[in-house]
């Protein structure tokens, strides 16, 4: 990626996976959402994320998944038919809704790709109960890992990694909390915001970094916009966003912003790691109450001063959509505009979207 | 409670109501008995107990009518650990339950609507859709539905009902206990069942604190066994489905399961279904099929499509063709073995973990193998259900093992439970004679 001010330089998945592996490591595909990334790395295995991807003929999938079935998970599973996958050692299927609780299962129990799966369950409730199931469902996940030849880390291990995770995240935080200081587009910032899903802790964070050192006095120029929703695909998203003269000052994404976990509390490696994993942002995908999605949504409009919320919503997802209308409701008696744009997971941005963007920012500014 | 409200209620439930529906009761059972009375050419009279079940059934909802006022109200998903509910005193509606019920009576697109008015996609549940319809109009077949004072929420069928009791939470303002059940992959984990029975722990405490009155174990342990003795009658009753002619069909069964649902943990529900059983027993001890003339025997998966039951019903029972059981209603029951009354809450936590909506697709696939076996199941239709992915998913797979190493005729129909919009009677009906053809009826 070339700046005005610098170059920064993030590598794509392929490559990243390649460099991992030829250092002797192990790499995991990770489906969407939430998962302990850091018990991966501690592991030595890498995770990368599978967030589609967008524009895939799916008619390979639809053999197996009824077309009201999440878009990500359609094309996540063409994606592994087609061999995209092969060069992972294992795959992890997070349980954050019925059609990736599916996916998972089918994966078990009727296609059974070479690599072993591993599902793991997260707790939709944050209170004690929650808390210890966490623990030990955290635990049962690396007894799996170490089943399938993965080194079993000490526990020093487990908090190092668990650090390194957690200084990263707080990088992703600051480049989103300042991203209208930074002399770079959307598009771009995003390239850097979600190079997290696949890139080392370590090397996030030198992107980060360097980014982050590139920031001005001056805000960009556009009107700021909060941006809700699972995952900001495809990017040309980011185009009509900006050629609607508006910019992505906060960010709700699934991917992205509803992952900044705070630094989780315990002595115990373990404990940390789920109490970090349960004190996320209010989440639909982790059935957090609606006050809570509201009050955290009209808070990032308060910080950055967005003009109104776009909620980028996916076809079919049922965690996101059964929240909106009390949202926008909620909103609105709160005087928030927003609007609501709906995603196939294709591979153009659609012209209508755009037109609503448009007619959207005209109304906000 | 309050006095007025106690009074309004025992005026209008116990005084005129329970009169009311036990004459009309009376009167559609003489009915039943007049020579004459039945004209359909393929199937045989619905059973005997049918008016009692129209009786249990609008009594439930009678009861909830007047229920503010006169006790506590819950709300509860329909796999929902009820017991200790009811041995609290509290009217317990399934909104799941009176979703069906509007999609019988065909209200349920009418309240869909108006849920989509007040922006809820056309892509979600469409239960929820008509559970929001009928909260935000307020309108609803069965006369009122009470205002919820408390919200239960068990993940055992779906995530679904998760955002659906949060919607509703937000909405009412009121206390929504989470029973989640992680979702069985393989077998349940020591920490899995733990979990369950630690929410349950804490679920009652909510319930006792909202309903001002402490459970006993008494209470407890007379509902459990209850719940058991009516879930174990329940599965015999499915059971009279392997006799050859069948005396009940999945589509009866579809109606007949409303109390197991909604009534579980009171004695009439065991009476009920004693009776029921009784009747079934006489029914093969006469040789009597649900249809006059049973050529054919397939298995129904997922949920009915509720508003077109009575005209799939007759299209197959004019091809012979009997639907002799479904996983669906088979769920209720399959898992009273385990129901343990005398640690009500440690086997709560075990049975509600594992309904099969709960489990993997592989088990679900052995399910329906197996039931294809004792049923002596010629083939299956497989409801591919857009309202319901959990059920869904895994189906098109399911399909293909079923046909190639059972040798099952299998067909995947696709649908919605509740919402006619998206279901064509032409296509359907397409799919259905050319699987009908394969079926050899």
């Amino acid at each position: 990626m070339d700046m005005s001010t610098g170059k920064i330089t993030i590598p794509g998945r392929t490559e990243t996976i390649r460099a991992h592996k030829a250092r002797g490591g192990k790499v995991a595909a990770v489906f969407p959402i939430h998962y302990p990334r850091a018990l991966l790395r501690a592991c030595g295995i890498l995770p990368v994320e599978v967030w589609g991807p967008p524009g895939m003929d799916t008619s390979q999938g639809d053999a197996h998944l009824q077309s009201y079935t999440c878009p990500i998970v359609r094309a996540g599973l063409t994606f592994l038919l087609q061999g995209g996958l092969e060069q992972v050692d294992l795959i992890v299927v997070p349980h954050a809704c019925d059609s990736l609780q599916g996916f998972g299962s089918i994966l078990l129990d009727f296609i059974k790709p070479a690599q072993p799966i591993v599902p793991f369950y997260l707790p939709r409730d944050s209170g004690e109960p929650a808390r210890r199931f966490l623990v030990a469902e955290i635990s049962r996940v690396l007894d799996e890992l170490c089943e399938i030849d993965c080194k079993r880390p000490s526990s020093e291990e487990i908090a190092q990694a668990i650090e390194r995770e957690e200084r990263a995240d707080s990088l992703l935080a600051e480049l989103l909390a300042q991203a209208a200081q930074l002399p770079i587009s959307d598009r771009d910032l995003y390239r850097v915001v979600r190079s997290r899903e696949y890139l080392p802790s370590e090397e996030f964070k030198e992107a980060a970094k360097a980014l982050l050192e590139r920031k001005t006095e001056k805000a960009r120029s556009g009107i700021p916009v909060l941006l809700s929703g699972i995952v900001p695909e495809p990017a040309g998203l980011f185009d009509a966003i900006a050629a609607a003269g508006g910019r992505v000052a906060g960010d709700d994404l699934c991917c992205s912003g509803r992952r900044l976990y705070p630094k989780g509390k315990g002595d115990d490696p373990l404990v940390r790691m789920a109490d970090g994993l349960l004190s996320g942002p209010p989440d639909s995908t982790r059935g957090s109450v609606v006050d809570a999605r509201l009050d955290h949504l009209m808070d990032l409009v308060r910080r950055h001063q967005a003009r109104g919320i776009i909620f980028y919503s996916m076809k079919f997802c049922e965690p996101e959509l059964f929240y909106l209308p009390q949202l926008q409701q909620g909103l609105q008696a709160a005087g928030i505009r927003s609007v609501v744009i709906e995603s196939e997971l294709d591979q153009h941005f659609p012209d209508q979207a755009v037109t609503r963007i448009e007619a959207f920012l005209e109304n906000v500014k | 409670m309050n006095p007025l409200g106690s009074l309004k209620y025992h005026l209008n439930v116990n005084l005129l109501g329970r009169s009311f529906l036990r004459f009309d009761r009376m009167r559609l059972t003489r009915r039943m008995r007049r020579v004459g009375f039945w004209k359909n050419e393929y199937l045989s009279p619905p059973l005997m107990t049918s008016p009692w079940l129209k009786e249990l059934i609008a009594s439930h909802y009678l009861k909830g009518r007047y229920a503010n006022g006169h006790g506590p109200v819950a709300w509860v998903t329909s796999g929902g650990p009820v017991e200790f509910l009811v041995a609290l005193g509290y009217y317990v509606l399934y909104p799941e339950n009176h979703g069906a019920v509007c999609g019988i009576r065909r209200s349920a697109e009418d309240l869909c609507i108006m849920a989509e008015g007040h922006g809820y996609s056309r892509d979600i549940c469409s239960y929820a859709r008509t559970d929001f319809g009928a909260m935000l109009g307020g309108k609803t077949p069965v006369g009122r539905l009470p205002r919820p004072d408390l919200l239960l929420c068990c993940s055992n069928i779906c995530q679904t009902v998760l955002l659906w009791y949060r919607v509703l939470a937000h909405h009412f303002k009121v206390p929504l206990i989470l029973v989640e059940t992680p979702f069985l992959y393989r077998d349940a984990l020591p920490h899995q069942v733990d979990y369950v029975k630690r929410q349950l722990e804490a679920g009652v405490e909510v319930a006792e604190k909202v309903a001002g009155r402490s459970l006993t174990p008494s209470a407890l342990g007379l509902v459990a066994r209850r719940s058991k003795e009516a879930s174990l009658l329940w599965a015999e009753i499915m059971t009279c489905g392997k006799q050859c002619p069948t005396p009940i069909t999945a589509f009866d069964e579809f109606i007949h399961m409303a109390p197991i649902v909604e009534m579980r943990g009171e004695q009439f529900t065991v009476d009920y279904y004693r009776a029921m059983l009784a009747e079934l027993k006489g029914r093969i001890e006469h040789k009597l099929g649900a249809l006059k003339n049973e050529k054919k025997r397939i298995l129904w998966d997922n949920l009915p499509i509720w508003y077109r039951m009575r005209r799939l019903s007759q299209l197959l029972a004019e091809r012979g063709v009997a639907m002799v059981a479904s996983t669906y209603t088979n769920a209720w029951g399959e898992l009273a073995e385990m129901m343990d009354s005398s640690k009500p809450i440690e086997s709560a936590a075990r049975v509600y973990l594992h309904p099969i909506l709960n489990r993997g697709t592989g088990h679900k696939l052995e399910t329906i193998e197996n039931m294809a076996r004792e049923y002596q199941a010629d083939g299956i239709i497989l409801h591919s259900d857009r309202s319901c992915k959990p059920y869904s998913v895994g189906q098109m797979d399911q399909r293909e093992k079923l046909a190639k190493e059972m040798n099952l005729a299998a067909l995947l129909l696709e649908a919605d439970h509740n919402d006619p919009r998206v279901y064509s009677d032409e296509q359907a009906e397409n799919r259905l004679e050319a699987f009908l053809e394969v079926l050899g009826a």
